[in-house]
């Protein structure tokens, strides 16, 4: 399988937070050549071990994507088979307007989720946005039908299949954080040609969008020597500052700020230099909103980096990135991690 | 199991005081369970031991409950408060509070133009004092007090106060006794702090360091008069939690709720709980993860001195847990 062809399945994938195990046989298959052994945990992250050639023991050096995607959750019924829903993690109500779901049911249905016509709404009603209590999902069926393949709590994701764009680009749902999913693969098939001393623990992390969940729990089995966590940050889009954005197809986004070790971030500038890796440097004023929080903070602390690609239209189904961006953000990743030693491990102990 | 009720939630027990609380579950349990102990967050652990291969299976209902703590004492007697947990000013007008030695409190507010600018900072508690000296003999800056309510109950309907989640106590009490064999080994953990970040359960579940988690706490309910959308009533069975802003229930332990209630013909009810937080959310975080759920018992006005539950959901909630405790896992 390659990169494009897992970027583009695991878009289309669904795994609403808590509910990512449909992800799971893709991923396996797709990355069991690449590792050593492949293990879910108990609360359902994917740990894919690829063993280093040092001698035991060996650094662990862990990178955490994660696979879940926010979704929708349904919480009624209307008379007329209608479905009322929330939200799983951050969704923008602004852009569920007229989107076309899959409700996962007993089985899946698409459904639409409906507007009310301009011609009928009452005056003034166009300037407000709608709210997600007022919105409702209509999969064509009559209430009995709908009420036995669908209950209450069943999971709803977005439908849009992934689009290929000009210049390499893509936009799709879920693209957050699927695409560090597939930096993980990318940089472990350049490892594989390559040598590295220390174990490296790709983790595709649970329930990062309802609170760095998976993230907290897999780091605490694994306590590695070194955590890097690879997400998505704000692409360059009209009426944004350049400030708080990464340009598409610069490179990744290296995170300088509370929970990223200044001698990791060194190390990953140093290397960008030497390769001839483009990169951005991306500020983080705040901890939290990424697995590298959870990383950190585990047991007695951990060494951590936090590496994003730039997308555009970040929680829509519509998120817009470059794939030469993924590609430089895997090679840095495994030249940092060829790089890794002994020393450089235990340097980290101080500041 | 009326009266456990009654006694439990006319207990004094504010987060970070739970002790009498403490000291009453711990007597009942006594002679349900094979070992009772308290740790040191004041959380009360019973343990029913099972064969040696037997999965630990934690329940989790929190004996604390949300008060008022005292921040000043002013010249004539006044006292002012903040609050423990979720407190709303507005249901204080009018209450009564009652302090750990028994003094019983009034609230007032200051002149106020609106009755929306009403804050804790323009409250106070009355106690009768007539000067500071006289109110220093009794409460201390630090004390905190709870509703001062009696337990009533009418029809099939329990009011009172701290049924938030002493009525949880008092499912994991009515499962203990009327569990008899259990292929499991079941940790009833009656915990400290939850209305505060779930903190007990924290620690309790990192020593218990359990197979499964249940939580069994309260919710909320969209069955009363223009009430907002939610698709859990009162007397329609025990509440199975999908999510709340702690936890997304793992798939694999609300599918043996579900079935369980199915198989077993007990009314239930699914309960996405679009705010607030339960145990199962400390639960579920601990060490390298613990599959969790939560089977909710529906309660009306919480966080008010007047909760009010129904009792044949109380029997559903432990119907459910009993049924579940009895049978081998998936």
């Amino acid at each position: 399988m390659t990169g494009k062809d897992l970027l583009q399945a695991l878009s289309g994938g669904r795994g609403v937070s808590g509910y990512e195990s449909d992800l799971v046989p893709l991923l396996t298959k797709a990355f069991e050549p690449l590792v050593d052994q492949v293990k879910e945990d108990k609360l359902g992250n994917l740990v894919m071990l690829r063993r280093g050639s040092g001698s035991e023991p060996r650094k662990r050096i862990m990178l955490a994507a994660h696979m879940d995607e926010i979704g929708l959750v349904v919480t009624g019924y209307e008379p007329g088979g209608f479905l009322r829903f929330s939200n799983i993690g951050g969704i923008d109500e602004r852009v569920l307007l007229a989107q076309t779901v899959v409700v996962h049911g007993k089985k899946d249905l698409v459904g639409v989720i409906g507007a009310k016509p301009p011609h009928i709404q009452e005056p003034g009603e166009q300037d407000k946005s709608v709210k997600i209590k007022d919105l409702f999902i209509d999969v064509g069926l009559d209430d009995e039908t709908l009420k036995e393949l669908v209950a209450i709590g069943d999971m709803a994701t977005l439908a849009q299949a992934p689009i290929g764009l000009l210049n390499d680009r893509y936009a799709g749902k879920a693209l957050d954080d699927r695409a560090g999913v597939v930096v993980m693969y990318l940089c472990l098939e350049i490892l594989a040609k390559l040598s590295h001393t220390a174990d490296v623990y790709a983790v595709a992390t649970v329930q990062e969008e309802v609170g760095v969940r998976g993230a907290t729990v897999s780091t605490y089995g694994i306590v590695p020597d070194i955590g890097i966590a690879l997400d998505v940050g704000h692409g360059d889009i009209p009426g944004v500052p350049a400030y708080d954005t990464l340009p598409l197809g610069k490179g990744p986004g290296i995170c300088i700020g509370p929970q990223v070790h200044p001698k990791i971030y060194d190390r990953l500038l140093e290397l960008a230099k030497k390769w001839g890796i483009p990169y951005g440097i991306e500020p983080a004023t705040r901890p939290g909103g990424t697995d590298a929080y959870a990383i950190q903070i585990t047991q007695h602390g951990i060494p951590t980096a936090l590496i994003s690609l730039p997308l555009r239209y970040m929680h829509t189904p519509v998120e817009t990135l470059e794939w030469s961006d993924l590609e430089a953000a895997a090679r840095l990743l495994a030249m940092f991690i060829c790089s890794i030693d002994s020393e450089f491990v235990e340097g980290l102990q101080c500041f | 199991m009326q009266d456990v009720i009654k006694q439990l939630v006319e207990l004094y027990g504010p987060t970070g005081r739970e002790d009498e609380v403490a000291e009453y579950i711990t007597e009942v349990m006594r002679p349900l369970v094979d070992q009772v102990y308290a740790d040191t967050m004041g959380n009360l652990i019973a343990i029913k031991r099972g064969p040696a291969d037997a999965k630990k299976i934690m329940l989790a209902a929190h004996m604390d409950e949300i008060g008022v703590i005292i921040t000043d004492i002013d010249e004539h007697g006044f006292l002012r408060f903040s609050n423990v947990g979720g407190v709303s000013a507005f249901t204080l007008i009018g209450q009564r509070v009652r302090f750990a030695d028994g003094t019983i409190g009034v609230f007032g507010q200051e002149k106020l133009d609106e009755i929306k600018d009403l804050k804790y900072s323009k409250m106070f508690i009355d106690i009768g004092a007539t000067s500071r000296e006289e109110a220093e003999a009794r409460i201390n800056i630090g004390d905190v007090a709870v509703y001062h309510r009696e337990y009533t109950l009418q029809g099939q309907r329990v009011i009172a106060k701290s049924l938030d989640d002493r009525i949880g106590c008092a499912v994991l009490i009515e499962t203990a006794r009327r569990l008899k064999e259990s292929p499991h080994e079941v940790y009833f953990v009656f915990t400290t702090q939850e209305e505060v970040g779930l903190r007990g359960a924290r620690t309790a579940a990192y020593s218990v360091d359990p197979d499964y988690g249940i939580a069994v706490d309260v919710t909320d309910t969209g069955d009363t008069p223009e009430a907002h959308r939610m698709a859990v009533s009162l007397g329609k069975g025990a509440a199975i939690k999908v999510k709340d802003s702690s936890v997304i229930t793992h798939p694999a332990v609300k599918d043996l709720l579900v079935n369980t209630a199915k198989a077993q013909g007990i009314a239930y009810q699914m309960e996405v709980l679009e705010r607030g937080g339960t145990d199962a959310g400390s639960i579920h975080l601990s060490r390298s993860g613990v599959p969790t759920g939560a089977v909710s018992i529906p309660a009306r006005y919480i966080h008010s001195p007047s909760e009010m539950v129904d009792l044949g959901d109380v029997d559903d909630c432990v119907k459910l847990l009993v049924a579940v405790l009895e049978a081998p896992l998936i």
